[in-house]
């Protein structure tokens, strides 16, 4: 019973403090909104909309005698490579993208290094020689500002369905080819005059031969805005819960200088009452920050965070090893004056690798080393596996992770306090 | 008659430094003992030991009959502590504060809400009882500080230098309050280094210095120490160094010693030495300024004992 009574007085204490609901609560969604409004802005209906991305194209597809057909829409179309144009160019992207054609590659990627384009697409030359040819395989060119993360992610995941769709093409082309053991430029006209047309009655659009997860057609949750608002959220949750837990176990401290907590060991209560009332304040008020937090950001920026257990797993393993890293962390200082060092340097520095990957998110080059380094601290497996619940993923092995540095923080952390009030 | 606390030759050093060397005394149920002594006399490692904060390196204590070793829990059951620095919380309400401490102490329901009533009519801040403790002044903090370890009614009371810092209403106040836990039969172990309230306080005296207890007794028996000896506080004009020199082969001084241009003489009789010390003084070349003769006291005990001021 002392144990919740300390819990609560330390609750009570730390709603009280402005600089603490500052940090627990004020922060993380200033800075959400902040994103919030740097990517895009509200409707009236609550919708995101996205700055427009200037495309530049530059087809260089000879194209093939074989190929001769018409898109849906009745239009007579000679190249693959003109496909994609005129797709790109369809009104279902008006409102993300903003196409201009270009002659030569050299050209559109000097506008893109002069930012008068945020992204070049350079089509091969052998881009519709290669849908007749199995054996044979062509890239496109996706070349971007690097300092742009939102546009280029919204064109590569459009440019994503659209070739999933050609790669449907040419599957179907090789395939009948193959049956009928024929050369016929007819047949193969046919072929995708057939896969156009199921496409476009399936999708019961002419402009939809993207498939429906494509960004433009996507339900909310799936928007890319919401995305980056989404992983801007949640790393900001899991950078200033590890601040709280580091703060709100500094008070151990605190009460140690202020005489409060030599005092209460001068009353009939045991060590491990008080120090057992102080963790597990530590531990509530992570979690109602976290808890906070997230039904804060369901309500108003309608994120979606997953399915309820993996939400909570990986929530309350953050809210455990957030908690016991700072009894840890406090555990190894002499005094209050040394926390600053330990938040301005450690939290913000095991903060930043751990949020590598949220940041880093739409590099055309991001290595792959990033995301190793950032499960070196514990805040990288907390965002590792909030995001997995958001993507259905397993969030098993995070939170094990997770679980297993709480013990070993806690342990530590424990003895070191004991040994110290003994 | 019962003795509340026995003090067994307690020993607890902090490295090299003796902070309490081979101390041992005992406390009679109901009354008011006080530890005196300057800063550093070892009074709060005493208390700190007594409270079961500190381990004695050596020694023990009983206090109600249990050991500071042995059952601690049950030692700080019959204690209510009151540090020498306010130790609450300032963000909390003066009825928040007392309420978590009664819980702390074990009082739950009615009966904690019946006590908390009571302990704010006994300091007089009822109508504070909502304020915030960090809006407080230093003497109504004092008076919550008190009121903490007053809640679970404990049979012994552990004051440590309860008045120091604050206005002399709020002192006056506190030593009234003092007084009164006595008369409601409350043992009272009460360290300062203010002579005065020492002896306006206590029925038994202990003056520590450097971790030692140097005397013990009431407040008569320790001035007896001393015997008749007076107390000659002095001013000179000049040359205080040769006066002070002179004034030491003087027949019938016993002591001097000389702080803040003031030379403290200590003569078996004042009357018949006073002469002595100007015809000394006069043939140094100097003249007396100022002359206070005060009876034996406390201060005079000290400085006999240790050859330095209380204050010092």
């Amino acid at each position: 019973m002392k144990v919740i009574d300390i819990a609560l007085k330390d609750l009570l204490r730390s709603f009280r403090n402005a600089f603490a609901l500052i940090f627990m609560f004020v922060i993380p969604i200033g800075m959400t909104v902040l994103f919030y409004f740097m990517f895009g802005s509200t409707a009236g209906d609550g919708e995101f909309t996205v700055p427009k991305t200037k495309v530049m194209i530059v087809n260089q597809d000879q194209g093939s005698p074989q190929f001769q057909t018409r898109l849906p829409g009745g239009q007579s179309i000679s190249s693959q490579g003109q496909v994609l144009q005129v797709m790109l160019q369809s009104p279902d992207f008006g409102s993300w993208l903003q196409v201009s054609i270009s002659s030569d590659a050299a050209s559109a990627r000097t506008a893109v290094d002069r930012q008068k384009a945020g992204v070049a697409i350079v089509i091969p030359s052998d881009f519709t020689a290669a849908l007749y040819d199995p054996n044979r395989q062509t890239e496109l060119e996706l070349y971007q500002d690097p300092t742009l993360t939102l546009g280029p992610s919204v064109v590569k995941s459009i440019l994503d369905q659209l070739m999933d769709s050609f790669s449907g093409a040419k599957i179907a082309v090789g395939a009948a080819m193959v049956q009928t053991q024929s050369a016929d430029p007819g047949l193969a006209e046919k072929v995708l005059q057939q896969y156009w047309a199921a496409s476009a009655t399936q999708l019961g659009s002419a402009g939809a031969l993207l498939d429906t997860r494509a960004p433009v057609r996507a339900e909310k949750s799936a928007s890319p805005l919401l995305g980056v608002v989404t992983q801007i959220m949640g790393a900001m949750m899991i950078f200033y819960a590890f601040y709280t837990g580091t703060a709100t176990a500094q008070t151990i401290l605190q009460e140690d200088e202020n005489g409060t907590l030599p005092r209460l060991f001068t009353t009939p209560t045991t060590q491990s009452t008080i120090l057992g009332g102080k963790f597990l304040a530590v531990g509530l008020t992570v979690l109602i920050q976290m808890t906070t937090l997230i039904v804060f950001s369901t309500l108003v920026f309608g994120i979606r965070w997953g399915a309820p257990l993996p939400v909570v797993l990986s929530i309350g393993s953050t809210v455990a090893v957030s908690a016991t890293m700072g009894i840890f962390i406090n555990s190894l200082l002499k005094s209050t004056k040394q926390g600053g060092a330990i938040f301005g340097g450690l939290l913000t520095i095991t903060g930043m690798i751990g949020m590598m990957p949220v940041f880093t998110q739409g590099l055309a080059n991001k290595p792959p080393a990033l995301e190793i380094v950032s499960l070196l601290v514990p805040q990288g497996w907390a965002i590792r596996g909030l995001f997995q619940a958001v993507n259905g993923e397993s969030v098993l092995v995070s939170v094990l992770v997770l679980l297993a540095v709480s013990v070993v923080f806690f342990f530590v952390g424990v003895k070191k306090f004991t040994k110290r009030f003994a | 008659m019962e003795n509340a606390i026995e003090v067994q030759k307690l020993r607890k050093y902090f490295g090299d430094i003796h902070a309490v060397d081979d101390v041992s005394f005992k406390v009679q149920a109901g009354e008011i003992f006080s530890l005196l002594g300057p800063n550093g006399a070892g009074k709060t490692t005493i208390i700190s030991m007594l409270s079961c904060l500190l381990h004695p390196e050596d020694g023990d204590a009983l206090v109600m009959g249990h050991s500071i070793r042995r059952d601690p829990m049950a030692v700080k059951a019959v204690l209510g502590v009151v540090p020498q620095e306010v130790a609450l919380y300032d963000d909390l309400t003066a009825q928040e504060n007392l309420v978590f401490w009664g819980k702390m102490y074990g009082l739950r329901g009615a009966a904690l809400k019946q006590r908390v009533d009571e302990v704010l009519e006994v300091i007089g801040l009822s109508d504070r009882q909502k304020g915030r403790l960090g809006k407080f002044s230093g003497g109504m903090k004092r008076r919550v500080n008190i009121a903490v370890a007053l809640l679970h009614k404990p049979q012994i009371i552990y004051m440590d230098e309860p008045t120091v810092g604050i206005d002399p209403q709020s002192r006056r106040s506190i030593l009234d309050n003092v007084v009164a836990l006595k008369n409601q039969g409350m043992t009272v172990l009460y360290t300062t280094h203010y002579m005065e309230e020492a002896q306006e306080l206590s029925n038994h005296i202990a003056i520590m210095d450097h971790g030692k207890l140097i005397a013990i007794g009431t407040h008569q028996e320790l001035v007896q120490i001393v015997g008749e000896m007076d107390r000659i506080i002095l001013t000179v004009n000049t040359a205080a160094e040769q006066v002070t020199e002179a004034w030491k082969a003087t027949p019938g001084v016993k002591h001097v010693s000389a702080e803040d241009g003031k030379i403290t003489v200590m003569v078996d009789d004042s009357n018949r030495v006073l002469p002595r010390l100007f015809d000394a003084a006069t043939a140094s070349g100097a003249r007396i300024t100022s002359v206070d003769i005060q009876e034996p006291n406390l201060e005079t005990v000290f400085l006999h004992m240790t050859g330095r001021e209380l204050r010092d």
